[in-house]
C-alpha cells in the first residue's frame, strides 16, 4: 500500500499534473483575453466584464469547497497529482472514484487495500484517464457541429426525452451497483449509506426551502462530512 | 428584428480598435479552445503510458479493456448527452472552456447563470456567451487555485492526521453512493427503487463480476424505459 502511494506521489506524475494544470489556466486566461476583446461587439462595457468574471469567482467558491473536501478523500486512494489531474480536468469526484474502483477491480484488486498494487493502481489510472477522455475528444471534435445537433435533437422532442431516460437510468443504475456492493461491505459502510440517503434529501429541502443555493452546492461536501464523522466513531 | 439591430450595433461597436467581432471570437475559440484540448488528450494518455512502459507495471490490455468497459457503460452515453443538452447555454467559447474543467453542472452552470442575471443577457444570445465565457473563466482560476492549494497541502494533511481519523476516510465511497443516490431517488423514487433491486440482485447473483455493472446498468435503463413508458400510458389512461 504503502509502495503504490510511493509511486503514485512520484516526480514524473507531479510533472505531468503540472503541466496539465498549466493548460488549464492558460485557457482560462486565453480565453477571458478573447471574450474581453469581443465584449464590445455585444455591447458590453469593461464594467461588465469584469462584474461577469468577479461573478464567477465569487460563485466558484462555494462549490469548490465542496469539490475539494470530496477531492481529499480521492488523494487517500490514488495519491495526489493523480487526483489533481481528474478533478483538475473534465470529471467529478464521485464519478473518478467510479472510475478507478473499476480499473482495481478489473486487476482483481480493491481501492485502499493491500490488494492495491502498482499494476492495480496502473490498471485504475487507465480506466479513468480513458474515461475522462471521452469528453475531451467529443468537445474537440464537435463543437463545431454541436449547434446543428442540438437543432435536430430538440425538433423530435420525443427522441429527446427518450435519450434523456437512457442517460438518468444508466447514472441510478450504476450507483445502484455500487451502492449496494458498499452495503454488502459491512454493518458500518450500510449505516454510513443509509444516513447519507436520510440526509440528502433533508439538506436539500433545507436549502430549497429558505433558497439557500450555496447549500445545495455544498450538499454533497456536508454528506461526506457527516459520513466522515460518523464513521470517525465507529472507527 | 432583433437580430437585425443587435447585428447593426454589432457593427458600430466593432469599428473600436482591439476589439473581436464575434465571428472572429469563435473562429479563435474553435483554434484555442481544440489546441488546449488536445494538448491535454495527449498529456492524459502519456500519464497511464508512462507508468505501464515507462515503468513496466503494465496491468495487461485485457484488465484495461475489461475496466474500460464497464466504466464506458456508465459514462459514455454523458460523454455526448452532456456536451450536447449545455451548448444552448455555454456556447462554442464555454463549452471549450466547460468541458476541459469539469464540474459542469455543480459550478460552471451556476457560475455562468448567476453572471448572465447580474448582467443582464439572456441565454443563447451573443451577449449571453461572452457572459458566460468571462464567468466560466473567473470560476475556473478560483477553482483551480483552490484545488492546488488543498492537493499541496492535503497530503501533508494525511501524513499529520491520526490513523483512527483516516480509517473514516474508509467511509467516503458509502456516504458519497448514499447521497448521490438518495438524490435521483427523490426525483424519481420508482426509478431509484430500480437500481437498487437489480444492483443488490446483481451483487448478490451468481454473476461474474466482470459483467456485474454491465448488466445491473442495463437492467436499471431497461426498468427505467419501461416505469416511463408506464408512466406515460397511465397519463393518457387518465
Amino acid at each position: 500500500m504503502s509502495e503504490v502511494m510511493e509511486l503514485a506521489n512520484s516526480g514524473m506524475l507531479w510533472a505531468i499534473a503540472s503541466v496539465i494544470v498549466g493548460i488549464v489556466f492558460f485557457q482560462a486566461f486565453k480565453f477571458m483575453s478573447l471574450a474581453s476583446k469581443a465584449s464590445g461587439s455585444v455591447g458590453m462595457t469593461k464594467k461588465d466584464v469584469r462584474a461577469a468574471v468577479r461573478t464567477g469567482a465569487i460563485s466558484s467558491i462555494g462549490p469548490s469547497f465542496a469539490i475539494v473536501i470530496i477531492a481529499i478523500s480521492l488523494i487517500s486512494l490514488i495519491g495526489n497529482p493523480v487526483a489533481l489531474i481528474r478533478i483538475g480536468i473534465i470529471g467529478s469526484a464521485p464519478i473518478e472514484t467510479v472510475g478507478a474502483t473499476l480499473g482495481a477491480q478489473a486487476a482483481g484488486s480493491e481501492l485502499g487495500t493491500d490488494s492495491f498494487t502498482k499494476q492495480a493502481f496502473t490498471a485504475a489510472v487507465w480506466v479513468m484517464c480513458l474515461g475522462g477522455m471521452g469528453w475531451l475528444i467529443f468537445t474537440a471534435l464537435f463543437t463545431k457541429s454541436l449547434g446543428k445537433i442540438q437543432k435536430k435533437a430538440s425538433s423530435t422532442p420525443k427522441r429527446m426525452s427518450l435519450f434523456k431516460v437512457v442517460s438518468t437510468g444508466a447514472m441510478i443504475g450504476a450507483f445502484g451497483y455500487l451502492g449496494t456492493s458498499q452495503m454488502i461491505v459491512g454493518l458500518g459502510a450500510s449505516a454510513v449509506l443509509l444516513v447519507s440517503a436520510v440526509s440528502m434529501p433533508i439538506i436539500m429541502a433545507i436549502a430549497k426551502k429558505y433558497n439557500m443555493s450555496w447549500m445545495k452546492e455544498w450538499s454533497l461536501g456536508l454528506v461526506v462530512l457527516i459520513g466522515l464523522i460518523l464513521g470517525y466513531f465507529l472507527g | 428584428m432583433s437580430e437585425k439591430t443587435e447585428a447593426v450595433q454589432m457593427e458600430n461597436v466593432t469599428s473600436n480598435s482591439g476589439s473581436l467581432s464575434i465571428s472572429k471570437f469563435h473562429a479563435k475559440s474553435h483554434f484555442w479552445g481544440r489546441l488546449t484540448l488536445w494538448s491535454v488528450i495527449i498529456l492524459t494518455l502519456t500519464l497511464p503510458m508512462y507508468l505501464s512502459f515507462g515503468l513496466g507495471h503494465h496491468p495487461g490490455w485485457n484488465v484495461i479493456l475489461t475496466g474500460f468497459v464497464a466504466y464506458a457503460a456508465i459514462v459514455a452515453v454523458v460523454w455526448v448527452v452532456e456536451p450536447i443538452s449545455y451548448y444552448p447555454v455555454l456556447g462554442v467559447s464555454g463549452t471549450y472552456l466547460a468541458f476541459l474543467n469539469g464540474n459542469i453542472g455543480n459550478m460552471v452552470l451556476p457560475s455562468a447563470a448567476v453572471a448572465q442575471e447580474v448582467i443582464g443577457a439572456q441565454p443563447g444570445t451573443e451577449k449571453g456567451e461572452v457572459t458566460a465565457t468571462l464567468a466560466i473563466t473567473g470560476a475556473a482560476i478560483v477553482n483551480t487555485t483552490i484545488l492546488v492549494f488543498v492537493v499541496l497541502g492535503g497530503s501533508v494533511l494525511l501524513t499529520v492526521l491520526p490513523d483512527n481519523v483516516l480509517v473514516a476516510f474508509d467511509y467516503v465511497l458509502p456516504a458519497i453512493y448514499g447521497g448521490v443516490i438518495a438524490q435521483f431517488a427523490i426525483q424519481k423514487p420508482s426509478w431509484g427503487v430500480a437500481g437498487i433491486v437489480i444492483g443488490l440482485a446483481v451483487n448478490l447473483g451468481p454473476i461474474p463480476q466482470a459483467f456485474e455493472t454491465f448488466l445491473c446498468v442495463f437492467g436499471t435503463i431497461a426498468a427505467c424505459l419501461m416505469l416511463d413508458k408506464m408512466n406515460k400510458d397511465k397519463k393518457e389512461v387518465a
